[in-house]
């Protein structure tokens, strides 16, 4: 479980551990074709359609030239093997610059250059300022003489600000000339991708120093692919290389996902399969019944009396071959393109595009647009997400005295400058603790300015508002710390960080005043990590009322704190917590128990509140996606009141009497269940009342009712449209994903942090802000946007626009594929059922991948409706969630039709072209010329909307038709040679194909007319007022909209001015006790149940309005 | 100060993808395209316009379906079906025996002219009942060897008629040209001899391209089993008319094949007396035999299939189109009205 790295050794590790190339291609040129087939053989679809190409060959019982299958085949696979071919390649070459970058590298006691991927384990390793790291490397030595180096690890987290990075005390003070010689080793854990972890000891070998053991943290290393930054040079030992080192292990090919609508197309190419099955066996059967009685007397077919073992088989295997088109092999192809062309609309969408950054939004995963338009449930973040991350300090209450409240802004409150100014010693001390208890990095501009380089954006306005307030933290040399106040420079010299967690939900510094040598321990957290810890006998009241005050507000609170140390208690603990920290097994646990020590009775020093505004847009967003029936739930790490207040600006939920909240709390099991037993109770009678329910958990509670009272719990997220969770951590994020998809339910999470990214990953839709905390979220997201209100867009423009697309382009591939199909299978009863093909191969072919492709592709410019109408109507999104467009019923449409339409085509034909007209060639081309024109009109019919492109597509598909066919027509040796020149010359040709198409065409116009007009659906209705103008544009103005009018109010009287709950306990009314649905009523019924429930959510959010 | 330090691993934020920051620079350019805003015409259908397209179908429809009607019944046609009665009495039980005997199949037979038959007459079979869209059949044949003289070793597609018992190759191959149809016509009229011509009934681009000037018949109906009709070895495949026309497979199992054309009028009530030889054998399958003497129009022969379908269309139409203004006018509904919008209307109402 630990490798142990020996610095500098030559000999012993180059066999042990891998060298440092990387490699993150998935083919080698060898291995390419068998490993590329293999997985696209794993397919369901590719495995069939290799099966009837192969079967195929056997030319008994090919009804058309193999050709017809492979090409299209050969044509899929070449397509998606050779961008897999390209995406290694590239792959390749990016990994070979990397490896052959050229590093500073000691090789027997001299520096030398060598490539980078010549490094091996144990390896020192030479950096300048600028370098990117080329492996995980322990740093021993830098050009700063306190052994500090600045690192950009952006690459690596996201993160764009300048971490610091220290070389372990064994290290500290050794000459540059003897790092070449330095021997030592390190025990550290073997690879694993945890980049905020590294566990490891180093024990340099005489004649270093003493032989102790010095722990290595993190902060000892630089990762692979980080910068060094504003250090001379820094040089470090190679303990992970290649794809071992952190980077390499957190890569990772993410699982992909399946959009519902996928999911919906294989579940109906099951059926189509099905019935494929079905009626091979039928006309086999029949086959070989005409043939024992019939086909023996019709003497010119010369049939042998004894034939082969398989010769039962021969007939049922043509037919299968005969409709192996049933199942269009065009779909994927198609529906691949369209795909990626809609995620690129919305990569291109101006709209969308963050003014403030640039930063245009983009669809990481190009495969599952529709699901966006069939989201039913959105779980939000709140910080970063909701909010702008842009923290500001508003108002702070110190020993007792709130300042800022009357003006809002703290900073231009006059008591609180003056009482600066006359340096009144409670102030004194809180701004200190707001200056240097922190992770901040101050940098000196080149215009001397000083500008502060912070990990969070919390400690960033801290930092910046104490030096509003005079308390300027000037510089950090090493451990000195300089803060300058009325002129006067103090320096601190740093004992210790005690590091934030959130477990333990506050840090610390130890620090040593310079000027007198006290120890102070200062301290910064949640309310609840540092209240109560206060020493014995001071009165906090005053502080737990400005925070609830303060979180009311919708303000973060952070508590400060400070106890002075004295000189021996420092030295005991400062023991304890150095043997903590170089512990391998559980460290953090183990650390955080030794603060605990020192973390007590503290003194109090005051309350900061940092704002946190929403931003643009946020309410609106909200408010047009909870009409479109989409539920929201927010996680957020926040605290309850905080989280509340957020939640009511910015419309998630809706303040009394409109609105309830249910708050489910208790700190045991039985508390627990009562209080969600007691929600639930209320949430069934209140559902059927037109009121904003929302059950509120905290993250205790919520980790208790998912291990214990889960089935009741998903009742309630079920029964619930708005849920807030706070204080949740990452991985329950991630839980109560997983827990609305184990209901059916589409999810949608969005967030903007690090710790968004499991959740992220687990929705079915991931959808990341690149916002403020780095770019982690937005990198493991399927779509990264520039601010939440993009969302909107995001989901009824372009999630409906691709669930409507792909819903009639999947149904219409299967639609033209039938047809011809059926065709053929009637084509059968005429032919002796001997499975004779009515077209021929180059037809079949053409007709599959050309004829009927290109038309139907530029669907993806279809629009039902304009953008302005689905803003404004948001609720026609019900049709894209309940999967109105396409389901068995829809498809059932299109089945009849293609039924229908084969029936005229095929009658049509052998009645017009009886008798001396008969030819094969001719027949088949009269047949083929009947579905193309009924092809053209079908698309016409069922397209909203006409651009140039829709109007080129379906009448220049048509004219290409013909003159493809005269080029064919044209070649002495096809078998269509003059064919479709004899036809286009008959009268009898053209009056044809008039027939096939107004009886095609006649009833399906007439029933569509009929639905539009007197059945119409509610996207019918739209579309109409929509063309005509009419009066419905202006409804979306008159609708009440009273939130907005509330929002003016000043923010302290939002709701429950004097109530300190903001819970308000569930009035038992007197509604009708109706169980809107009863859960756990069985699965098989989830269809059915997850349509009714969406209609009444729908008729309920009707009801609102 | 939850927010301060993201604790969850890393996940997929170390995979590298350098293209986000790069992303930056590259905003979209603005086009119609890109933004999906191309200007679009989204027609809706609204009554007058469903009305007056299906009014517009009936206008249409209706003429041609008459104009096709009367085309149709402007050709004259003679029928005659002769394979039961041509089967002496005797043979009545068995026809097949019949068929396959050497008894002279000699048969008279008169047509009456009903209406004045304009040149040219075409003079077609009719076999019902006759797959030659069989699987088995239709592909029972070899192109390249019609065609071209040297590739008569190409038979592969023929089977089971490729090679004679010794292992030579039959020219032309394949069960279509082997049961040519062998029954053959002589037409008289008023004791005279009424030329039939032969030439031209095949379609030129056959004769020109298909069927090759150098390639002659060999080994063919040399086998036991004898199929149909006899072809002169010494006529080249491009001058064998009839089988050219027979190798025009049917896609139908009732169809008609050109057998001559006769090039002069024929007046009312003129008798002619046929003289045919009832070669061919469809009595094992229970096939109809029909000579067809017949004109033409401009919509072919004689079919009254698309000048009823034409009025039934448009007749549909023009019903289709008086029932939706009926009850538009009865039940006139609004467009685009907002209180078809469930949510609109009273609660429960959806």
């Amino acid at each position: 479980m630990k490798r142990y790295v020996y610095i500098n050794d030559d000999e012993s590790l180059q066999e042990l551990y891998c060298d440092n190339q990387i490699s993150n291609r998935k083919y080698t040129v060898l291995n390419f074709l068998p490993k590329n087939l293999w997985e696209q053989f794993s397919r369901f679809m590719n495995q069939y359609f290799l099966l009837i190409a192969c079967l195929q060959l056997w030319s008994l019982i090919t009804p058309v030239n193999p050709a017809s299958t492979w090409g299209p085949l050969i044509f899929i696979f070449a397509v998606s093997a050779s961008k897999e071919a390209w995406d290694d390649y590239n792959r390749y070459l990016s990994d070979k610059k990397a490896n052959e970058k050229e590093v500073w590298v000691v090789r027997q006691g001299i520096k030398k250059h060598v490539q980078a991927q010549d490094i091996h384990v144990g390896n020192i390793v030479w950096l300048r300022e600028n370098d990117e790291v080329p492996c995980d490397l322990v740093l021993i030595g830098t050009s700063d003489p306190q052994g500090l180096c600045y690192v950009e690890t952006a690459a690596l987290d996201g993160e764009t600000d300048l971490k610091t990075r220290v070389i372990p005390s064994a290290c500290m003070g050794i000459d540059f000339e003897l790092l070449h010689k330095i021997k030592g080793v390190i025990e550290c854990p073997n690879p694993d991708k945890d980049i905020r972890r590294f566990d490891a000891n180093l024990r340099l070998f005489p004649p270093f120093i003493d032989n102790d053991v010095c722990p290595l943290t993190i902060k000892n290393t630089i990762l692979q692919s980080c910068y060094l930054r504003n250090t001379e040079w820094a040089c470090g030992v190679a303990v992970y290389t290649g794809n071992e080192t952190k980077l390499g292990m957190s890569r990772g090919i993410p699982e992909p996902k399946l959009t519902a609508m996928d999911a919906m197309i294989d579940k109906l190419t099951g059926a189509i399969f099905v019935f494929q099955i079905v009626v091979v066996m039928v006309l086999g059967i029949a086959g070989n019944v005409w043939k024992d009685t019939e086909a023996r007397k019709q003497w010119y077919v010369l049939y042998p009396y004894e034939g082969p073992w398989y010769e039962l088989l021969v007939i049922p295997l043509r037919f299968e071959l005969l409709c192996s088109i049933m199942i269009p092999i065009s779909i994927k192809v198609s529906l691949d393109l369209v795909k990626s062309l809609y995620a690129k609309f919305i990569d291109w969408d101006n709209e969308m595009i963050d003014q403030e950054t640039g930063i245009p939004s983009h669809a990481a995963n190009t495969a599952i647009s529709e699901d966006l338009g069939q989201v039913e449930y959105i779980l939000t973040d709140k910080t970063g997400t909701l909010t702008e991350n842009r923290m500001i300090f508003r108002r702070c209450c110190i020993s007792g005295i709130f300042y800022g409240n009357e003006s809002g802004d703290a900073l231009k409150d006059v008591e609180l400058l003056n009482a600066v100014a006359g340096s009144s010693p409670d102030v004194v001390r809180f701004l200190t603790v707001m200056a240097i208890c922190n992770t901040v990095i101050p940098v000196k501009s080149k215009t001397g300015a000083i500008l502060y380089k912070a990990q969070s954006q919390d400690e960033d306005a801290l930092v910046n508002a104490a030096a509003r307030l005079h308390v300027v933290y000037v510089n950090k040399n090493a451990n000195i710390l300089e803060i300058r106040f009325n002129g006067s420079v103090i320096q601190y010299e740093v004992l210790e960080t005690l590091e934030f967690t959130s477990d333990r939900k506050r840090m610390s510094v130890v620090v040593k005043d310079c000027q007198n040598g006290k120890i102070i321990l200062l301290s910064k957290g949640a309310d609840e990590a540092i209240l109560p810890y206060a020493y014995a006998g001071q009165q906090t009241r005053t502080f737990i009322e400005a925070v609830e005050q303060y979180a009311q507000l919708g303000l973060r609170t952070l508590c400060l704190a400070w106890r002075e140390l004295k000189e021996d208690e420092y030295q005991e603990w400062s023991l304890m917590f150095k043997e903590a920290s170089s512990t391998l097994v559980d460290r953090e646990w183990r650390i955080a128990e030794v603060c605990q020590r020192l973390e007590h009775d503290f003194e109090i020093l005051g309350v900061t509140a940092i704002e946190d505004r929403l931003q643009d847009g946020v309410p609106e967003t909200i408010e047009t996606l909870r009409k479109a029936g989409i539920n929201f739930w927010m996680l957020t790490g926040d605290k309850q009141n905080t989280a509340i207040q957020i939640a009511l600006s910015c419309n998630f939920i809706s303040p009394e009497p409109k609105g309830q909240l249910l708050l489910i709390d208790g700190k045991t099991e039985d508390e627990v269940c009562r209080s969600l037993e007691r929600v639930l109770l209320t949430m069934r009678i209140t559902s059927s009342e037109p009121k904003d329910v929302a059950f509120v958990v905290d993250g205790w509670a919520l980790e208790i009712a998912l291990k214990h009272y889960r089935k009741a719990f998903t009742e309630l997220a079920i029964l619930s449209r708005t849920a807030i969770c706070c204080r949740v951590t990452p991985s329950q994020k991630a839980q109560l994903v997983e827990l609305l998809k184990s209901c059916d339910y589409r999810t949608l999470a969005i967030g903007d942090g690090g710790n968004d990214v499991r959740m992220i990953q687990q929705a079915d839709i991931g959808v990341g802000i690149s916002g403020r905390e780095g770019l982690q979220a937005a990198r493991a997201a399927d779509y990264s946007i520039g601010k939440f209100r993009f969302l909107k867009r995001l989901i009824l423009v372009h999630g409906r626009y691709s669930y409507n697309r792909t819903a009639f382009l999947s149904q219409y591939s299967f639609y033209k594929s039938l047809v011809i199909c059926f065709i053929q299978i009637f084509f059968s009863f005429i032919s002796g059922v001997s499975g004779t093909s009515l077209f021929n191969s180059v037809s079949l072919m053409a007709y599959n991948v050309f004829y009927t492709s290109v038309p139907v592709l530029v669907s993806v410019l279809d629009k039902d409706l304009s953008e302005g109408t689905i803003m404004q109507h948001p609720k026609i999104l019900f049709y894209c969630q309940a999967g109105r467009l396409l389901n068995p019923s829809t498809f059932a449409g299109w089945f009849g039709r293609s039924l229908f339409h084969a029936i005229v085509v095929f009658v049509i034909t052998i009645h017009a072209y009886a008798y001396e007209k008969s030819e094969m060639e001719e027949l088949s081309m009269v047949a083929l010329s009947g579905c193309i024109w009924l092809q053209a009109f079908v698309v016409a019919l069922e397209t909203n909307s006409f651009t140039i492109l829709q109007h080129l597509a379906i009448w220049g598909n048509l004219v290409a038709f013909y003159v493809i066919n005269w080029i064919f027509s044209a070649v002495p040796s096809s078998g269509m040679y003059t064919i479709m020149f004899r036809l286009c010359r008959q009268p009898s040709y053209w009056i044809t194909m008039f027939l096939i198409v107004a009886a095609g065409m006649g009833p399906v116009l007439a029933l569509k007319y009929f639905r539009y007009t007197y059945r119409p659906s509610k996207i019918n209705t739209l579309q109409q007022a929509e063309r005509m103008g009419g009066p419905i544009l202006s409804l979306g103005n008159i609708e009440p909209q009273p939130r907005s009018v509330e929002k003016e109010v000043s923010p302290l009287s939002i709701t429950q001015p004097k109530n300190r709950n903001p819970v308000y306990e569930p009035l038992l009314s007197d509604s009708p006790n109706t169980t809107r649905r009863s859960f756990g009523s069985g699965t098989p019924f989830d269809f059915f149940q997850s349509q009714s429930r969406l209609s009444s959510s729908y008729s309920r959010n009707c009801k609102d309005n | 100060m939850n927010s301060n330090t993201p604790s969850s691993s890393a996940g997929r934020a170390g995979s590298a993808d350098s293209a986000a920051p790069r992303r930056n620079s590259k905003r979209p350019k603005y086009s119609k395209f890109t933004q999906q805003e191309l200007p679009a015409c989204k027609p809706i259908l609204t009554p007058r316009w469903a009305i007056s397209a299906f009014m517009l179908v009936s206008i249409v429809f209706i003429p041609i379906g008459v104009v096709s009607l009367f085309a149709s019944r402007d050709v004259v046609e003679i029928i005659d079906r002769y394979e039961n009665v041509c089967v002496p009495e005797s043979f009545r039980n068995d026809k097949v025996t019949y068929i396959q005997s050497d008894v002279d199949k000699i048969c008279n037979r008169t047509l009456r002219v009903k209406k004045l038959m304009k040149q040219p007459i075409y003079v077609y079979y009719q076999l019902d009942n006759f797959y030659q869209n069989h699987r088995r059949y239709v592909k029972s044949r070899s192109d390249s060897q019609l065609k071209n003289n040297n590739s008569q070793d190409d038979v592969d597609s023929c089977k089971p008629e490729d090679n004679t018992a010794d292992g030579m190759p039959i020219v032309p191959c394949g069960l279509i040209a082997w049961s040519l149809f062998n029954d053959t016509f002589n037409f008289s009229l008023n004791n005279q001899q009424l030329a039939v011509n032969k030439k031209g009934i095949s379609w030129k681009s056959d004769r020109d391209s298909k069927f090759g000037k150098n390639v002659f018949p060999k080994n063919f109906q040399n086998g036991s089993f004898i199929g149909g009709k006899h072809l002169n070895s010494s006529v080249p495949l491009s001058e064998q008319e009839d089988l050219i026309v027979w190798m025009r497979t049917a896609a139908l199992p009732t169809f008609r094949k050109l057998y001559g054309k006769i090039e002069r009028d024929l007046q009312p009530n003129e008798l002619i007396q046929v003289t045919l030889e009832n070669n061919y054998n469809t009595y094992s399958f229970n096939g109809k035999k029909k000579l067809v003497l017949s004109t033409t129009s401009w919509l072919g022969g004689k079919n009254d299939f698309l000048g009823i379908a034409y009025l039934t269309v448009g007749g549909l139409c023009f019903f289709l189109a008086l029932s939706f203004t009926v009850v538009y006018l009865v039940k006139p509904r609004r467009l685009g009205d907002p209180s078809y919008l469930s949510w609109n209307r009273n609660p429960g109402g959806h």
